[in-house]
């Protein structure tokens, strides 16, 4: 009992160790104010919004999931730009990661057209009034984009989870059995990808780059880990990993059926995601059958085993 | 020797420059506020007057001395720079300081090049066209060959602008190029005009840094970009050793013998050493507004390219 106490322990430490990992992107504060910030802002909005002290807001990250590794709704830096006499408000200027944000944002929609590139980037600077030459403040072959986009699909993800999580809590609905939990999990996340469908298989080309290789495995670890968390997972030894490396296989291989699948709706794509998942659940069943099997068959060499000696003692007895 | 030789120099000019000033300020009146012209001490109008001079004489074997002085290399600076800029069909340049259209040449190229591949993924979409649509995309590709991109070309020295006008004749550009007679301290433009604003080996013989840079802010559109190319500290201390020796011993030469003008390119020396290194600079263009500057060293630092958004 012990034992088992520590194991829950050191399962528990694993998975906050596993949430800091992911969370200490957040402190990444590659944003240093200019030292005479005596310039009002041509562009950067002015945010006005509660005083929220930046130890809390950071607190509620670990407690809530920190599902991108770049929040949104992180106000980096206030800008000292206006300081009159109500000191108590605080007015601040959005910080230039949030410009981006929103650049990348209106650039999706000119996705379907020019690509995951420059280009459309460009025009998605153009829709919020600024100059073609923002997208300059990106890397030219689109990476950003394609993660912002990643971040915000896994960021919905989440948020889909938690929902149906708060109505199962509430008794609205009923919990679905873990197989289909993933199957919909999954579906509903491959789905987000329909709009640009055409253009993925240069996103996923780019995002295999050297470059980009870190984040966007973090990206696709921290979501997979998301799906695991609301599906209930407690596991608290290897089968922590092994959950999750299956998870991610299955999630790689359906999206890449998903590529060239021509059926109405992607019907094929959700029927080969249906016999992935059986395949991963009977997996666990069958490392537990071989297990047992495995027991079965020693102890009935021991039996044997003890059968012939006690015959061999019996018989010299006699 | 050479190190020897500099800062004896420097002396010398700057004894003669401070008494200069004495004199000056003895009269009574100075013609403004004190300010360098190579390793001497002059007064701005002076400096203005000098540098206008200098580029006057040397206007018409500007770009041969600038191949012979750089190796050619110069050539691949601009081009890295316009490659940073990245500009897509449609941009509106100013090239400041643009005076033999070097900067501008190359944007044309580039956007040329863009819109073509551009023009070509359209007609790769579009598959089954009538004949109707197709011969209205032809009539349309005729016109736009640019994609709206319209180069304005700045400068201060008429005869830079006058050998300038004379290359893009010889070189077949004509269209999307403007050339405009303008200080950069004082730019002819309205506000919020240009999406990029470009200063290639010419902040450097601006006397009043500031003002150029508040007038890039200006005249920039929300989102614009400044670019500027520029001559920069030398952080490796053997190439600093070479480039020196390189520049004060072979470069005024070079400028005697192919453009018989020492004068001219001993200034031109002098002024990159005297011109602020990459962090300073990169300080100014946050005081004059700009955002995300950064700076990127060609050569371990001999040319620098120091970039910042209006936002």
């Amino acid at each position: 009992k012990m034992a088992a106490a520590v194991a829950a322990a050191a399962g528990g430490l694993r998975r906050a160790g596993w949430r800091l990992w992911r969370g200490r992107a957040v402190f990444e504060c590659h944003f240093c104010p200019p030292q005479s910030a005596l310039h009002a802002s041509a562009v950067l909005r002015r945010v006005s919004h509660e005083q929220e002290p930046f130890a809390s807001s950071s607190q509620q990250q670990f407690d809530s999931h920190p599902s991108n590794h770049q929040p949104e709704q992180e106000p980096q830096g206030p800008r000292p730009s206006y300081t009159g006499q109500g000191g108590q408000e605080s007015e601040d200027y959005e910080s230039e990661e949030q410009l981006q944000h929103r650049i990348l944002t209106a650039a999706l929609e000119f996705v379907p057209e020019h690509g995951w590139t420059a280009e459309a980037i460009a025009e998605g600077a153009k829709t919020l009034g600024l100059s073609v030459a923002a997208a300059g403040m990106f890397h030219s072959d689109g990476s950003e984009l394609i993660l912002h986009f990643v971040s915000q699909c896994n960021t919905k993800l989440s948020e889909l989870l938690e929902q149906e999580q708060k109505l199962v809590q509430l008794g609205d609905a009923e919990k679905k059995p873990t197989d289909q939990f993933l199957r919909d999990a999954v579906q509903a996340r491959l789905r987000m990808l329909i709009p640009y469908i055409d253009k993925w298989p240069q996103a996923l080309s780019i995002l295999l780059l050297p470059h980009n290789i870190p984040s966007s495995l973090n990206l696709l670890t921290s979501m997979i880990d998301d799906i695991w968390h609301y599906a209930g997972d407690q596991s608290t030894d290897f089968n922590w990993y092994t959950r999750r490396a299956v998870l991610t296989g299955v999630y790689n291989t359906t999206e890449l059926v998903m590529m060239q699948d021509s059926s109405p709706d992607f019907e094929d794509t959700w029927r080969f995601l249906e016999n992935r998942i059986a395949d991963a659940m009977n997996m666990g069943n069958t490392a537990n059958q071989v297990q047992s099997t495995g027991e079965a068959v020693v102890q009935g060499l021991m039996g044997a085993a003890v059968t012939v000696s006690n015959v061999g003692t019996s018989s010299t007895v006699r | 020797a050479v190190a020897g030789l500099c800062p004896c120099r420097a002396v010398f000019a700057r004894r003669g420059g401070a008494l200069r000033a004495l004199c000056g300020s003895l009269r009574g009146l100075a013609a403004g506020p004190e300010t360098h012209f190579g390793f001497q001490t002059v007064t701005e109008e002076e400096r203005r007057e000098k540098i206008y001079q200098v580029f006057e004489s040397v206007a018409k074997k500007y770009d041969v001395m600038n191949d012979s002085m750089t190796l050619g290399i110069h050539r691949v600076w601009k081009d890295i720079l316009v490659h940073k800029m990245n500009p897509s069909p449609g941009t509106l340049l100013l090239d400041v300081a643009g005076g033999t259209g070097d900067i501008a040449f190359r944007f044309i190229n580039y956007v040329r090049s863009a819109r073509e591949r551009q023009l070509q993924r359209k007609l790769r979409h579009h598959q089954n066209l009538s004949w109707q649509e197709i011969s209205e995309s032809y009539q349309e590709d005729k016109s736009k060959s640019l994609g709206d991109s319209q180069v304005v070309v700045c400068d201060i020295n008429k005869e830079m602008l006058k050998v300038g006008k004379q290359k893009a004749q010889h070189l077949g550009y004509s269209e999307g190029l403007s050339w405009v007679l303008g200080n950069a301290e004082e730019l002819p433009f309205d506000d919020d005009m240009f999406d990029v604003y470009t200063i290639a080996f010419g902040i450097r013989n601006v006397t009043r840094i500031d003002l150029a840079l508040q007038e890039a802010y200006r005249v920039l559109k929300p989102g614009g970009r400044f670019l500027c190319l520029e001559f920069s500290h030398v952080n490796n201390p053997l190439l600093s050793r070479l480039y020196d020796l390189y520049s004060f011993q072979v470069i005024p030469v070079l400028g005697e013998v192919i453009a018989g003008d020492w004068k001219s390119y001993q200034y031109l020396v002098e002024s990159i050493r005297r011109f602020p290194p990459q962090e300073e600079l990169k300080a100014m263009i946050e005081d004059a507004g700009f955002f995300k500057v950064d700076y990127q060293n060609l050569n371990s630092g001999i040319v620098a390219i120091h970039s910042g958004f209006k936002l």
